[in-house]
């Protein structure tokens, strides 16, 4: 027993000191001037590997994983839970794999490892989800979507899914909510024993949509090609199998009407069961729309006040890359952080939406958070900007491989006196800001964490690390 | 003058932004006064190999590779083999390449028929080759063709075919021998996407070059202003190089 006694106190000591360095050595790369690193959670677990199980104890907490809209959905969520004055923490979008929830849960712990807060809201990496499942025990589980990502990283869409179902198969008393409209995302159903909850987007979402290649063109069940009543985008929507039956199935939680949609948001209206919601999204694009829908889905499982979750839709504030406003002077930039064809294209379909006109710029990087392979680059409806004609009034093309997206844009069809090549950031941020029309940026993970340095360095912005 | 580009499963083969490559042959062609059309011939599609000038493979997911073969053994492979032998000419990359081989055994042993238009073969390993790459094309003296890689399978070649060059930075067919792709009458393969011909636009003209010699007797590519394709290529072949 006393033998006994000793190992548990060591355990206790062990957790209070992966604690106390983790806070500590986050302190210290902040003191630094640093940010977005995972250092500090690497420590921890170094010190004690199954930290994040005892820090997760007794914790309510729901994961939001998919390829597109994790952080969306996450704010989404998090504004509900803020409305629903629920006591909560949620991690930072960067913060989504293993090292990065530890620290995470770290910061919001008593030294001893106890959490001060009920509800834990975590947004996690699709291929870090089992690391992460295997110590914390959801109550829900929302998927946004399975596309095309990060070749280099993920492989193929099938090891995606299979990721994604190691880690709900971690979290086996979660209610999961799937994409219904997702063929990809709702095959997860034949291989989770969990209950699931569909929602989805019943009517179109686009007046026009550029060109995507489908990343789900046959049947997973049977190889079949599928056929669609509608298409909301790329390879969502309406889909069904005329071989084996395999189809879109009803949604419980189901935006059932889109009345209006401009540069500043949605208003929609979303049907839990029998009962409509009006809502406001406060983001404008139609992917950001079924992110509403996601984060109903999760309000609905979790017996939040659904009233209260369809108003929060309209006043959550995002940020960090996701059509994020800078008002420097009197520029009005705009920064839409992208990570693949999917997100890219639905970029493109929000640009065609848009009646006034603006400056287009694009950063491209190729390191690992980047994704190494910039193959994707000639998969995206670039041509979508060519015939834009007079309202793209121009392009700055900027990142570690400018000179390969500018001969991407000039052979999408955008004259080369359109294109500006501007590997420098101090010179591109006073290009831009003296822009007067609207400028829309959609740089790579690491473009945009350097172009913000540089733009946070230049014009006095506190530094902003997520 | 007018060249007809057959784009083969395109949408299936289409992983690795092998569109572009479908666009920058097209753009060079057009901007030379020679009218192009593409079709794309996909699964359940007939084949009729002697309407096309140029063949274009690209690469894709394992999980579809499955449709393909049974597609392929339905006529199409025949028509391939047909038009390979009659001179046309073919560019495929990554899984069209291996798929223009005699089999992929994978890395546990399984066996899997692929066209056996070309005398090469593919064997799985467990190891990724990936990564920004660089290789020497032996027909253009001084050219280096810059791309990126992504694959398991290591290809070897047999006695009927040649490489297309020799690996300078990267890993090539299979990482041990310094080959890089296969060539064989007028087919171009290699594992090269990323997307390949736009930032090597002399490849590209030299394919396109193949093409209209075999159909036209002469061909003669005016020179276009390649200061965008050359800026891509010399960036990626200084980082790799240098």
């Amino acid at each position: 027993m006393a033998k006994y006694g000793i190992i548990m106190r060591m355990k206790k000591l062990r957790i209070i000191l992966a604690i106390f360095a983790c806070n500590l050595v986050k302190k210290l790369i902040r003191l630094l001037g640093r940010g977005g690193t995972d250092f500090p959670g690497r420590v921890a677990l170094k010190i004690c590997p199954d930290l994040l199980g005892h820090m997760a104890k007794g914790v309510t907490t729901i994961f939001v994983t998919g390829t597109n809209g994790k952080t969306t959905t996450s704010r989404m969520i998090e504004q509900v839970l803020a409305d629903s004055e629920i006591s909560y923490f949620a991690n930072k979008s960067g913060a989504n794999l293993l090292s990065g929830v530890t620290a995470e849960f770290a910061a919001h712990c008593t030294l001893s490892g106890k959490c001060r807060y009920q509800y834990a809201l975590i947004e996690t990496d699709e291929a870090a989800f089992k690391h992460i499942s295997k110590f914390v025990h959801a109550k829900a589980v929302v998927v946004t979507n399975v596309f095309r990502d990060q070749l280099d990283r993920y492989g193929e869409v099938s090891h995606t899914l299979e990721n994604i179902r190691l880690g709900i198969e971690g979290c086996p008393d979660a209610v999961v909510c799937l994409n219904a409209d997702d063929s990809l995302c709702t095959s997860l159903a034949d291989v989770l024993p969990n209950e699931i909850v569909y929602y989805g987007v019943n009517v179109p979402i686009y007046v026009s949509r550029v060109f995507e290649l489908s990343d789900a063109k046959y049947c997973i069940r049977c190889k079949h090609a599928y056929e669609y009543r509608y298409v909301t985008y790329g390879h969502l929507g309406g889909y069904y199998c005329p071989n084996c039956g395999f189809e879109r199935p009803k949604p419980l939680v189901a935006v059932t009407e889109v009345t209006k949609s401009d540069a500043e948001g949605s208003d929609v209206t979303i049907t839990v069961g029998d009962t409509p919601y009006s809502a406001r999204i406060n983001l404008p694009a139609g992917y950001n729309i079924y992110n509403g829908c996601a984060a109903m889905a999760i309000s609905h499982v979790m017996g939040f006040d659904l009233k209260v979750a369809s108003l929060a839709l309209g006043h959550f504030t995002c940020g960090f890359g996701r059509m994020e406003k800078f008002h420097i002077g009197s520029a009005d930039l705009r920064m839409i952080l992208i990570k693949n064809p999917a997100g890219c294209n639905q970029v493109l379909n929000f640009l065609s939406s848009i009646s006034e006109p603006y400056v287009f710029t694009a950063c491209l990087n190729d390191r690992a958070q980047d994704g190494k392979d910039i193959s994707w680059i000639w998969d995206v409806d670039f041509e979508r900007l060519a015939e834009m004609g007079d309202k793209l009034s121009a392009i700055y093309v900027s990142g570690v491989r400018a000179e390969e997206l500018a001969m991407r844009f000039y052979y999408a069809g955008v004259p080369r006196e359109k294109l500006h090549v501007e590997k420098n950031y101090d010179l591109l941020t006073d290009a831009l800001t003296a822009q007067p029309l609207p400028v829309y940026i959609m740089p790579t993970y690491t473009a945009m964490m350097d172009l913000r340095g540089v733009i946070s360095k230049k014009y006095g912005f506190k530094a902003f690390w997520e | 003058m007018e060249l007809k580009i057959c784009h083969l499963y395109p949408d299936v083969l289409n992983l690795y932004g092998d569109r572009g490559n479908i666009i920058c042959m097209e753009q060079r062609l057009r901007q030379r006064g020679i009218d192009v059309v593409t079709t794309g011939v996909s699964v359940g599609e007939t084949l009729r190999a002697s309407d096309y000038d140029l063949f274009f493979i690209g690469g894709g997911q394992d999980f579809e590779q499955e449709v393909l073969l049974g597609d392929l053994a339905n006529g199409k492979t025949a028509e391939i083999k047909a038009a390979i032998e009659d001179g046309k000419t073919f560019l495929a990359i990554c899984g069209g390449y291996q798929m223009l081989g005699h089999y992929y055994k994978t890395w546990d042993g399984q066996m899997c028929d692929f066209t056996g238009a070309l005398d090469l073969y593919t064997e799985g390993s467990k190891k990724r080759m990936i990564g920004d790459y660089a290789f020497s094309f032996d027909e253009l003296p001084g050219v280096r063709v810059v791309g990126f890689e992504n694959h398991s399978g290591k290809t070897y070649l047999g006695p009927g075919v040649s490489p297309m060059g020799t690996v300078l930075k990267g890993f090539g067919n299979n990482g041990e021998d310094g080959t890089e792709g296969a060539r064989y009458q007028n087919v171009f393969a290699t594992y090269s996407h990323g997307c390949l011909l736009p930032k090597n636009p002399q490849l590209c003209d030299y394919i396109l070059k193949t093409a209209l010699q075999r159909k036209f007797g002469e061909a003669d590519l005016a020179p276009l202003d390649d200061t965008l394709e050359n800026a891509a290529h010399d960036y990626m072949e200084s980082r790799l190089l240098s």
